[in-house]
């Protein structure tokens, strides 16, 4: 029994070294990544400020620094008014259409899962459609981000019902009834939009996705949504990790594993819906990202999901910052610059996954 | 030799069959059994004719009178030069003038099908989409295209291309005349205004059009600079998406709302946008609204456009 | 201490009645091997004691009955070995076996230290403590039933389902993982409730046999009464002959008449 000490002596010295979450290193490069994104996102722009001059007039908002600006009224105002809520409204949506797909990702146990799949994209794009086609709202009134909010929760809500009422083997009706819903909505949408031509080009601007803002007010009312959600999936992370075993085995180890399911599906489309409001549909960031980080930290939800929330953030304002610099001064849709990205990133997964069998 | 009451009959014959060959509007008869059509022209049109279009020459033998036109732009013209009375179909988009012969035909979703159920002799479109112009010339419907134009020399012709193929010549040139003498004396009425900054809004997601485009090209007329010329190379069509920031940087002088119907955008809630009280623009009240069509077309009613740029355009002056 | 009872208990699948009128006792560390032809009701009646279908009748665990137990409770008493386990290929041994603790933890808890101890000594006691940092799918067949085994140690529950555990193993891997699971039930005092397909090691390792077939009970009791050969031609349709002495225990040879060991063909 010579082994029965040295395996106790073992047991003592690493405790819980490999079940810690995030570990040190990855949470420091996180953050360093969001915030150079921030900063990179205030500083770069089609106008051009001068990198010094940003620094400057964010350093003289710093309390007992001494720094003085050297800002113009409109320089400010193109700062302060245009790109800071832009970059905010880049850090919120980044991080939750990431958060969103790394969920999802993990409650269907399938990698191409994505915020979208159970038909939150089809369903804002449907009501996004219907109120540009009919020209609903008024002056002051943008009620494209709420058909777009009512349109995401509504597909998904059917997409549930209609699979949970099928029943059978969950996850796969949920799928199935997802991909159904959506088809549906998008040849909805697509008919609402040929009916009335000249309205073509604003509901493909819109479905293609664009981080302008109307000011910090977009962004202050979609805070919360992203907040809460945010909140509530990482609650769940390591729920996330019994449930890749499986419905059965997650179930006879104590997880009730349609509610976790509900709950976690509910609070991503939540987010989900409020950020597709005001940015349109940016594709890829869901499945870009968590893939990303799983290549680095390994699958577990408790290091993925986190992760995928604070490198999602930097992510959607790099790519911002590219849709207005590369042919500045015009800018192109963000989501066809993920897109653009998305493709050959996906060649690279292909090319590094093992596959191995249970 | 032919016997002499064979040669009667044939002479007969020949003479019924060359009177039948012209039609009904054939030019030898007199004109006196001439359909109801007020013509402005007191001569005939002179057909068979050939004119230019975007889709190559179009040769037309007699004058059309079931014209179907699925272009917004080239109704407003034909009505103008006195080819109302031929026109028996206009697309869903043709809003103007009010009595002109709207059906649900679109010029966007053409359907080759029922354009051809109204018979006509002639279709003009400004797009081609889905192989429009080829379905028709298979039927041997004669189809004119006259794509957006990109300047006034270019609509000024196409203009004229219509009176020639509708027999409204005199009633296209005397359209034609008085848009060209209009528009000088608008664009000469304000020359402080030489040098100033236009941005010209398409859509609150700021698209925008540069000089390549008509509209673009009316702003030259005044010597405006167009800030969307900046983003030419963006978009190959003239139409590149412009940034918040941009503009307000840029500061225009004046700013021309091209989407108050579509999109409701009016002086104040342009005035209402974060950061753009810094615009040059907001802050005098240089802020034009149009009425989206008259923007987006290039017919006789480009005067009308041309008359509230030039008007707005008073109040800006440059010594 | 009755560990487990069943009476009167009978499952429907999609209109079919899978098991039918099952009863049965099972004593606080006792073994109780499922035997029977395929789809005779065998899996479906180990996914009723754990909760995962609805059943008629009653199956009480130390008096409480199942349908009543919620899922965490049910959990923590018992731990469930599938015959296929979903093995996720990136997680490390040591990260799987750590789900075991789950019924243990709140509902968005964290395993803390207590509970990877527990995951390190439940592999140290299945002689795999050397797997911990590998990945689930870099394992052998027989590693990988023992990460499964290890898991459901972790879960401390008294009483442990197995579904075919030998399916798919060598034949050492099959006696490993069976002298494991005797001796987890000789120190720990696990009861043990599996499904066999190999009546050999059904035999030689149960203490009590129940036959099923067309979701009823054909015939329960000790090794020798269950394993005849009439029984198991009548209900396998297969001629066996039964072997018991010392050496092997019981022992199940399926029998082909007339072959002996054969010449090679010149």
């Amino acid at each position: 029994m010579a082994s029965a000490s040295g395996l106790r002596a073992r047991l003592r010295a690493q405790p819980e070294r490999a079940l810690r979450g995030v570990s040190l290193r990855w949470t420091a490069v996180a953050g360093v990544f969001v915030v150079v994104a921030a900063l990179l996102g205030l500083a770069l722009g089609p106008v051009d400020l001068g990198v010094a001059a940003v620094a400057r007039e964010v350093l003289s908002h710093v309390p007992f620094l001494g720094v003085e600006s050297s800002f113009s009224a409109t320089d400010d105002a193109i700062l302060w008014e245009l790109r800071a809520p832009r970059v905010a409204l880049g850090l919120l949506v980044g991080a939750m259409l990431a958060a969103a797909g790394a969920s999802y990702q993990g409650v269907f146990r399938n990698p191409l899962a994505d915020p979208y799949l159970l038909g939150a994209a089809a369903g804002a794009g449907l009501g996004a459609t219907v109120v540009i086609v009919n020209g609903l709202g008024g002056a002051g009134l943008d009620l494209r981000p709420v058909a777009a909010f009512a349109g995401a929760m509504l597909g998904v809500g059917i997409a549930y019902v209609l699979g949970s009422s099928v029943g059978g083997r969950q996850t796969a009706t949920l799928i199935l009834a997802g991909v159904t819903v959506a088809s549906f909505l998008t040849a909805l949408q697509t008919y609402v939009q040929q009916r009335s031509t000249d309205s073509v080009q604003e509901v493909y601007s819109w479905i293609l996705g664009r981080l302008e803002t109307s000011g910090w007010t977009d962004v202050l009312i979609v805070l919360p949504y992203v907040v809460v959600s945010a909140v509530v999936l990482l609650w769940h992370r390591r729920l996330l990790d019994v449930l890749a075993v499986g419905d059965d085995e997650a179930a006879s180890l104590g997880v009730p594993v349609a509610r976790v399911r509900l709950i976690v599906v509910a609070a991503a489309t939540l987010g989900t819906a409020a950020a597709v409001a005001f940015s349109g549909l940016i594709a890829f960031v869901g499945i870009i990202v968590p893939h990303a980080i799983r290549l680095m930290v390994g699958t577990s939800y408790r290091a993925v999901l986190p992760l995928s929330l604070v490198f999602g953030a930097g992510f959607l304002v790099l790519m911002d910052l590219v849709s207005r610099t590369v042919v500045a001064p015009a800018q192109l849709p963000i989501g066809v610059i993920t897109a653009f990205l998305g493709a050959p990133f996906f060649a690279v997964i292909l090319r590094t996954t093992r596959t191995v069998g249970p | 030799m032919l016997s002499r009451p064979l040669a009667a009959a044939l002479a007969v014959l020949l003479a019924l069959v060359l009177s039948g060959c012209g039609g009904e509007d054939d030019t030898a008869t007199p004109p006196a059994t001439s359909s109801a059509a007020v013509e402005t022209t007191s001569v005939p049109a002179e057909f068979p004719v050939t004119v230019e279009a975007d889709n190559g020459a179009l040769t037309l033998d007699e004058e059309p009178d079931a014209i179907v036109s699925l272009s917004a732009t080239a109704t407003e013209s034909l009505f103008a030069i006195g080819a109302g009375e031929q026109v028996i179909a206009v697309d869903d988009q043709s809003n103007h003038p009010a009595d002109a012969p709207v059906t649900e035909l679109s010029g966007f979703e053409p359907n080759v099908e029922a354009i051809a159920g109204y018979e006509p002799d002639l279709v003009i479109a400004a797009y081609d989409p889905g192989g429009l112009v080829d379905g028709l010339e298979k039927l041997d419907i004669p189809v004119l295209l006259q794509d957006a134009a990109p300047d006034l020399d270019a609509a000024y012709e196409q203009i004229e291309t219509l009176g020639e193929a509708t027999g409204n010549v005199e009633g296209a040139e005397t359209i034609v005349e008085s848009m060209r003498i209009e528009i000088e004396e608008l664009a000469g009425s304000v020359p402080g205004a030489a040098g100033a900054t236009v941005y010209h809004e398409l859509g609150p997601d700021f698209f925008s059009a540069t000089s390549e485009t008509f509209v673009g090209s009316v702003y030259e007329l005044f010597g405006l600079v167009n800030i969307a010329d900046a983003a030419a190379g963006a978009d190959a069509g003239g139409y590149p998406q412009l940034t918040g920031e941009y503009i307000v940087s840029e500061s225009p002088d004046l700013i021309v709302l091209a989407d108050t119907r579509c999109c409701d955008q009016t002086a104040a809630t342009v005035s209402g946008r974060p950061g753009w009280d810094q615009i040059e623009a907001v802050q005098n009240g240089d802020i034009v609204e149009t009425d989206d069509d008259i923007a987006s077309r290039w017919g006789p009613r480009t005067v009308m456009f041309v008359e509230q740029i030039a008007e707005s355009l008073a109040g800006i002056g440059r010594p | 201490m009755t560990a487990l009872a069943a009476a009167r208990v009978g499952v429907a699948l999609d209109g079919a009645r899978v098991v039918d009128g099952l009863g049965m006792e099972l004593e606080e560390g006792g073994w109780l091997g499922l035997i029977g032809p395929n789809g005779a009701g065998k899996t479906t009646f180990l996914r009723a004691v754990a909760g995962l279908v609805p059943y008629e009748g009653s199956i009480s665990l130390a008096g409480d009955e199942v349908a009543s137990l919620g899922r965490r409770e049910l959990a923590r008493r018992v731990a469930v070995v599938p015959q296929l386990p979903v093995i996720p290929p990136d997680t490390s041994v040591l990260e799987y076996v750590v789900l075991g603790r789950t019924p243990h933890l709140g509902y968005t808890g964290s395993p803390g230290p207590r509970d990877v101890t527990a995951a390190r000594s439940a592999l140290a006691r299945l002689d795999a403590a050397q797997l911990a940092e590998r990945r689930l799918g870099s394992l052998s067949g027989g590693e990988r039933q023992r990460a499964v085994l290890a898991r459901a140690v972790a879960q401390d529950a008294g009483l442990l389902l197995l579904d075919e555990p030998t399916s798919a193993l060598d034949v050492g891997a099959q006696q490993q993982v069976l002298e494991l699971v005797a001796s987890l039930r000789a120190d720990r005092g696990l009861t043990v409730l599996s499904a066999m397909h190999d009546l050999t090691h059904a035999g030689q390792y149960a203490d009590r046999l129940l036959l099923m077939d067309g979701g009823r009970e054909v015939a329960a009791g000790l090794p020798h009464e269950v394993l005849t050969e009439q029984l198991v031609a009548r209900h396998y349709g297969a001629e066996v002959r039964i072997l018991a002495d010392e050496e092997t225990g019981i022992a199940v040879v399926p029998l082909r008449p007339g072959v002996k060991a054969r010449e090679p063909v010149s």
